[in-house]
């Protein structure tokens, strides 16, 4: 018998819990040169802003060990351009698509989650309230708590269906942020978002990104991710996406042991833009040999001490 | 077959050339077919903490053989790690990726310029072009380096029965100099509309090749490099200022750029 893949996020249902990252897929035509989108729980698109952004100048990212810094700075086409020359294109998708939206400001975030609103084929948007790489917004509002519920709230005035919020790693108590956004009305949760970090040329004294710092992402954030979404899922009731580090199976069964409904690839598409094809067989796999009728039935089934 | 996709691979050859350059030939590649001048795969490292893969310019495909070679200088860990893989050692190729070199008219003479790593897709655009009927006469091959050392395949292009045109700093071997001295010397009195160039090589020399084509209003086409962590246009780390505004993404909108679309 094939397990059933199936995951029901905020009554939306996926047809698998693999979604790949906001701005590790674009806006999604490339990889479907890869693959068929279909094979998605879900799409997350980059993060829209109100304006087109160009990002930082390069470099903007560098290579680390086991994982990489990133300081794009939000480069996208700005929620206009979004809507008329994206959207079309992601319609003709059978695939979720989550509508990754940044702003540097609460009306920004408000007007573009609107501007969302009529637009059927935004299944979620997922607020992006986490960046590390602009020095304006952002962050800003996923390091405050009282900020947090707030983005949410009024978010949730404008936009019905339901809606994600991206928590950082960049708190003292992530769990504090999570309990914040749920106040504020967030169905499901995803985290984590990149951790600051640099690098630095030695033989130049230069830092390695022209913001001189970044995100670090990729396999080295895993650990820490896990132990993040074990804190939350453990003091909080919404449903958790859990993201960071993940590129097999193997990393994403241990996201759902510590609760986690439903995960997002990111930096692993770098290395293997096919890797979702890839998990979800091996997935597959697994829950046959555990014999286990359901993906769902490892959601928060970790063992401790 | 898909538009974009992995294939492993193994090395069907090796060749140790001089200066820390090395050859590699890979095969069985059955996309090869696919390839064509300026376009370059992305190299996977298995059995390696390294994470990202390496981008490397295609420097010849057999298309009877099914194989493809690269040629590339040892200058960090990935590339230590690709000069010790031997015959019959695996590795895994994304791509052909990146746009291409425009083929010239047959009327007009080709100005190909590859410096220093910089060569390999240039032999590749060179091969091809006298393979597609183009006269070797027509076809001005300008190879630059530091010095003798880091001219490579010299039988090789001159079989091709293009004209060659080494160029070293130090003048130990060819004309010495800066390779677009070399150019600007060959180009003078000559009809420049009949002329394009095709370059790659390192940042200081493209702005070099920039400025002298649109100095002398030569067409052409531009290779650049950077650092890539995907390849396929997904996560804009490799962005290249544009002059017209904006940001091209190295890897999906070039390598290759026509002279005068970006900020050098
Ligand atoms: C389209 C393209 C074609 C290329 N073709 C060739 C070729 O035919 N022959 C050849 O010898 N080299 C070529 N290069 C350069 C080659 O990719 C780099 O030399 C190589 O990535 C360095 O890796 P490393 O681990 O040895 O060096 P390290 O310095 O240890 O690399 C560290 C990081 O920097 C990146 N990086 C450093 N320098 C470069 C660079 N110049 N370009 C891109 N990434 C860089 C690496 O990808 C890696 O992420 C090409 C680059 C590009 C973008
Ligand atoms: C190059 C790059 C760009 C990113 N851009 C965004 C973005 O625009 N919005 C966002 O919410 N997260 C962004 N992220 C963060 C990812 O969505 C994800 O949270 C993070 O990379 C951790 O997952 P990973 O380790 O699987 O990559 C970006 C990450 C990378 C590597
Ligand atoms: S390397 Fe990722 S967009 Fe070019």
């Amino acid at each position: 018998m094939t397990p059933d893949l199936k995951v029901t996020l905020a009554g939306v249902e996926f047809s698998n819990p693999i979604m790949t990252a906001s701005g590790c897929c674009g806006y999604g035509e490339e990889l479907a040169d890869v693959f068929p989108l279909e094979k998605l729980g879900a799409l997350v698109t980059k993060s829209i802003t109100r304006e087109p952004r160009l990002g930082h100048p390069p470099p903007r990212t560098a290579e680390t060990p086991a994982g990489m810094l990133n300081a794009i700075g939000l480069a996208n086409v700005g929620v206009k351009r979004f809507l008329a020359e994206k959207i079309p294109w992601l319609e003709t998708q059978k695939t979720k698509i989550i509508v990754n939206v940044a702003g540097s400001s609460l009306d920004e975030y408000v007007e573009i989650c609107a501007m969302l609103a009529d637009c059927e084929r935004a299944d979620m948007i997922e607020l992006n309230i986490s960046c590390p790489n602009v020095s304006e917004g952002g962050i800003q509002f996923g390091t405050n708590p009282a900020m947090t519920e707030k983005v949410i709230a009024e978010v949730k005035k404008v936009f019905s269906r339901p809606l994600v919020a991206k928590l950082t790693p960049n708190v003292t108590d992530i769990v504090e942020m999570a309990k914040a956004a749920e106040q504020g009305g967030a169905d499901v949760l995803s985290l984590i978002n990149s951790m600051v970090g640099t690098s630095i040329d030695i033989e130049t004294w230069q830092t390695r990104l022209t913001n001189n710092k970044g995100g670090l992402t990729g396999p080295a954030i895993k650990p820490i991710a896990l132990a993040l979404v074990d804190a939350v899922h453990s003091n909080c009731r919404l449903p958790i996406i859990g993201i960071g580090g993940i590129a097999t199976a193997a990393d994403v069964i241990e996201f759902l042991l510590v609760g986690a409904s439903a995960v997002q690839v990111g930096t692993a598409l770098f290395v293997e833009p096919d890797a979702p094809v890839k998990i979800l067989n091996d997935l597959t796999s697994y829950l046959k040999r555990k014999q286990l009728a359901r993906v769902t039935d490892l959601v928060g089934q970790v063992r401790k001490y | 077959m898909k538009k974009l996709a992995t294939t492993t691979v193994s090395v069907t050859a090796r060749r140790d050339l001089r200066n820390d350059y090395y050859s590699l030939t890979f095969g069985p590649y059955p996309r090869v077919t696919k390839c064509r001048p300026g376009q370059f795969v992305h190299i996977r490292l298995p059995e390696t903490d390294i994470l990202f893969r390496r981008a490397m310019s295609i420097a010849s495909v057999d298309t009877d053989r099914r194989e493809i070679e690269i040629i590339f200088k040892v200058v960090g860990r990935g590339t230590t790690v690709l000069s010790r893989y031997r015959k019959g050692d695996q590795v895994d190729l994304l791509g052909p990726l990146g746009n291409t070199f425009s083929l010239p008219k047959k009327s007009e003479r080709a100005l190909l310029l590859g410096g220093g790593v910089g060569y390999p897709p240039l032999l590749y655009m060179a091969t091809h072009m006298v393979r597609s009927g183009f006269d070797p006469k027509s076809i001005e091959f300008f190879y630059g380096g530091r010095s003798d050392r880091d001219i490579l395949d010299r039988t090789r292009i001159k079989k091709l029965g293009v004209n060659f045109h080494p160029v070293t700093e130090d003048g130990s071997f060819g004309q010495k100099g800066l390779i677009t001295h070399a150019v600007e010397s060959f180009i003078q009195g000559q009809k420049k509309d009949r002329m394009r160039i095709f370059a790659c090589g390192p940042e200081p020399m493209l702005k070099a090749v920039d400025d002298l084509g649109l100095r002398e209003g030569i067409n052409g086409e531009l290779s650049l490099e950077a650092p890539m962590p995907c390849g396929i246009g997904v996560c804009l780390g490799c962005v290249v200022p544009l002059k017209q505004g904006g940001h091209a993404r190295v890897c999906a909108d070039g390598p290759v750029f026509a002279i005068g679309e970006v900020i050098l």
